[in-house]
């Protein structure tokens, strides 16, 4: 069952599958072979990836690409199901601290088109809705939650407002016009605290002024209160605490995986993988418990390699520094393909791979929590992280993957750009990734080539 | 040593020999590019050896760079068109400490450290506003040549004001400036601005000087006019700027720190 760390297309994976399960292979109740997801859920970008070839990658992706049945599931056993939009990773650590309810981000259906090779068509049924493709791809999820063909409909929305991105929230508003009610919770602008203000140290080495901390804490605390009655239960802070405890221990399996990764001489485990495991963070792919062991079998994988000293991409790989996730899976490949690795990432939500401190009263804590949201705060906060990491890491160049359509990184990428350069001295390049990205694949490629060779060239100076 | 470099652009194909003991360029060619882009480089590649009085076996190394790259399965590698005139125009200019190429459909900034080491660059990414595209369709729209174009360009004293940042709809403006009575010399040059104005939006803030221009497009008297007055630096054309990606193509391949082969 341990064979050498490799990349697999779907095809060499139905073979891979075959002989793991000859050799005794043991799979959750979700697992079964990556190719019935391009069978029955017409998941054809499958057939376009490479995937690591361990049987805890082929877990992680079984688990991925089982949310919808497994909420599905849920709702016929009687669960309560909350989508928490525009939030990633603070009101789903509220949910899962009580029995009996799961959340899910409705706003990850912005993956299904590059899954389903827009076959869904659901970006063209958003366009009808009056949202066009000058939107973020997020938009996918209007005509998700109309066709119901993908998550069931939740007996909750809860979305942030405010310091959110102007696309999405116009998105959220046309849902709740075309009949979806939802609970509206404000998150403000972080800002730095001015002079004389009570400052609030925030994970992430991050401050806000204790006034944000306390409308924020207020604002979660009417969100705890929408679950509890929704649940039926008491959301206290006993319930809460346990529920921080739990989500960082989801939190710790992924600090430690990234931290193996990407330090280590060689890739361990390839960009694809990475940029799904730290996907678990932001609502746990609608079950919590089973994130941990997902993570556990991945960590376990990945200490074997490194004791081994097996790898996927050879030590010559640049060190590449990903910033944003990619609409189009096929690119983390292709920056694999063209000779550069992982060695960080900041997929826009690293407040939700940061311990909440569990020794603050739980809702301060999760106020605090939300309040380091890369998202909400000055893109140069953002940014100051990103050098740092950076640095850390030792990466030798960055990426910045844009998103088409999507407000938050209208303008951002610059200022990201412009720090790395000044104060990390390393190249960086901006590329915009739609969801399928094969017409500007020559371009892509061209940018990404460039980007290692002149990282390589570098180290020879 | 005698290595070669293709340059395979989308507009055509340029090909450099290059004598790394006599360190010059023994002979250099350009081909229209067309659907059979590997046999239309082949072809162009023979016809220097030809001229060079070379045979096949001669030839230590051949590095493929541009768009049509991949398409040429005789080079031993690839190597992309940034690392290309990084070289290309370090070795003819040394002091050059940033680049400005404009091809046929893209166009690129490269800034330069000392030895010429690429130290960061950008590209355009899914706008032809910045490059030869945009004149090529002016040309075509105009039914002129380019060196006429660029004739005409020269003669302006008050460009015109093309706002379009889309070739597309740039073209219904040109159309319109051309009604209204705008001198054609005014719409050209207004045409180049709006081509270097898109390309200093893509530089950003690393232009340092000396500034090198390269590429096709550099070939057209004016462009480098109006690079200078947009980056407000002096543009220097590059020697022969049109064969910079293939002398860099064929000094990759000579030196030994060529960039790793690519794997797609």
């Amino acid at each position: 069952m341990n064979a050498p760390p490799r990349k697999l297309s779907l095809e060499e994976w139905d073979g891979r599958y075959d002989q793991l399960r000859r050799d005794g292979l043991r799979e959750p109740a979700y697992g079964g072979p990556l190719r019935r997801h391009v069978v029955r859920e017409n998941d054809f970008r499958l057939q376009q990836l490479r995937f690591d070839n361990s049987p805890a990658a082929l877990r992680l992706w079984n688990f991925l690409l089982t949310e919808n049945e497994r909420l599905h599931q849920a709702r016929a056993a009687g669960h309560k199901i909350v989508g928490t939009m525009k939030d990633l990773g603070t009101v789903p650590v509220m949910a899962y601290a009580l029995p009996g309810v799961r959340a899910f981000y409705p706003d990850g259906a912005w993956w299904t088109p590059c899954l389903m090779e827009c076959s869904d068509k659901l970006l063209q049924q958003a366009e009808r809705s009056g949202i066009d493709a000058s939107f973020c791809p997020v938009r996918a999820m209007l005509p998700a939650f109309e066709n119901g063909r993908h998550f069931p409909r939740p007996d909750l929305l809860v979305c942030s407002a405010g310091a959110i991105c102007d696309d999405f929230s116009t998105i959220a508003q046309r849902l709740e016009h075309l009949g979806y009610p939802i609970f509206w919770w404000e998150i403000p602008r972080r800002r730095h605290p001015d002079f004389g203000e009570i400052a609030c140290p925030l994970p992430g080495n991050l401050a806000a002024p204790k006034t944000q901390v306390d409308c924020v804490r207020a604002e979660l605390q009417r969100v705890g209160q929408a679950l509890a009655e929704l649940a039926g239960e008491n959301l206290d802070d006993d319930c809460l605490a346990a529920g921080i405890r739990a989500a960082n221990q989801v939190r710790q399996r992924l600090d430690s995986l990234r931290r193996l990764v990407y330090s280590a001489p060689a890739a361990p485990l390839p960009a694809l993988e990475m940029l799904v495991a730290e996907m678990l963070a932001i609502h746990f792919c609608s079950d919590r418990d089973e994130t941990i062991a997902v993570l556990d079998d991945l960590l376990a994988e990945v200490q074997s390699r490194a004791r081994r000293g097996q790898f996927v991409l050879g030590p010559q790989a640049a060190r590449i520094f990903w910033v944003n996730p990619v609409a189009d899976l096929r690119a983390m490949n292709l920056l694999e393909e063209l000779g550069g690795r992982l060695c960080g990432s900041d997929f826009m939500f690293t407040h939700a791979l940061d311990l909440i401190p569990e020794n603050l009263p739980p809702l301060e804590a999760l106020a605090r929590a939300a309040l380091a949201d890369p998202m909400i705060g000055p893109a140069s906060d953002r940014a100051a992280r990103i050098v740092r990491e950076c640095q850390a890491g030792r990466a030798e160049a960055v990426v910045v993957s844009r998103i088409p359509g999507a407000s938050h990184c209208a303008r951002e990428g610059e200022i990201i750009l412009e720090m790395v350069r000044r104060q990390a001295g390393i190249p960086a390049i901006e590329l915009e990734i739609p969801p399928v990205s094969d017409a500007m694949r020559p371009s892509l490629a061209s940018r990404l080539q460039a980007l290692v060779e002149t990282a390589q060239a570098r180290r020879s100076h | 040593m005698i290595c070669a470099g293709i340059d395979a652009g989308s507009r055509s194909i340029k090909a450099v020999l290059f004598d790394t003991e006599r360190k010059e360029v023994l002979a250099s060619g350009l081909a229209d590019q067309g659907v059979a882009q590997e046999r239309l480089a082949a072809d162009l590649f023979e016809k220097l050896l030809r001229k060079a009085g070379l045979d096949r076996p001669r030839i230590s190394g051949v590095i493929a760079t541009g768009y049509g790259r991949h398409a040429i399965h005789f080079a031993d590698t690839t190597v992309t068109e940034i690392t290309c005139h990084a070289r290309g125009v370090h070795w003819l200019a040394p002091d050059a400490r940033t680049i400005v190429e404009i091809g046929g459909q893209d166009s690129k900034v490269i800034s330069l450290e000392d030895g010429g080491r690429v130290r960061d660059f950008a590209m355009n990414d899914r706008c032809a506003a910045g490059t030869g595209r945009f004149l090529e369709m002016v040309a075509s729209r105009l039914e002129m040549s380019w060196e006429k174009l660029a004739e005409l360009g020269r003669q302006s004293n008050k460009p015109a004001l093309i706002s379009n940042v889309c070739v597309v709809f740039a073209e219904t403006e040109i159309i319109g400036l051309l009604a209204d009575g705008q001198p054609l010399p005014d719409v050209v040059a207004g045409v180049q601005n709006a081509i270097a104005t898109r390309v200093a939006a893509l530089a950003g803030r690393f232009v340092s000087p000396p500034v090198y221009f390269t590429g096709g497009v550099a070939l057209l008297a004016g462009m480098a006019r109006a690079l200078e007055e947009v980056l407000a630096c002096p543009v220097r054309v590059a020697p022969r700027p049109q064969f910079t990606g293939a002398l860099g193509a064929a000094l990759s391949a000579a030196a030994p720190t060529a960039p790793a082969a690519c794997s797609l």
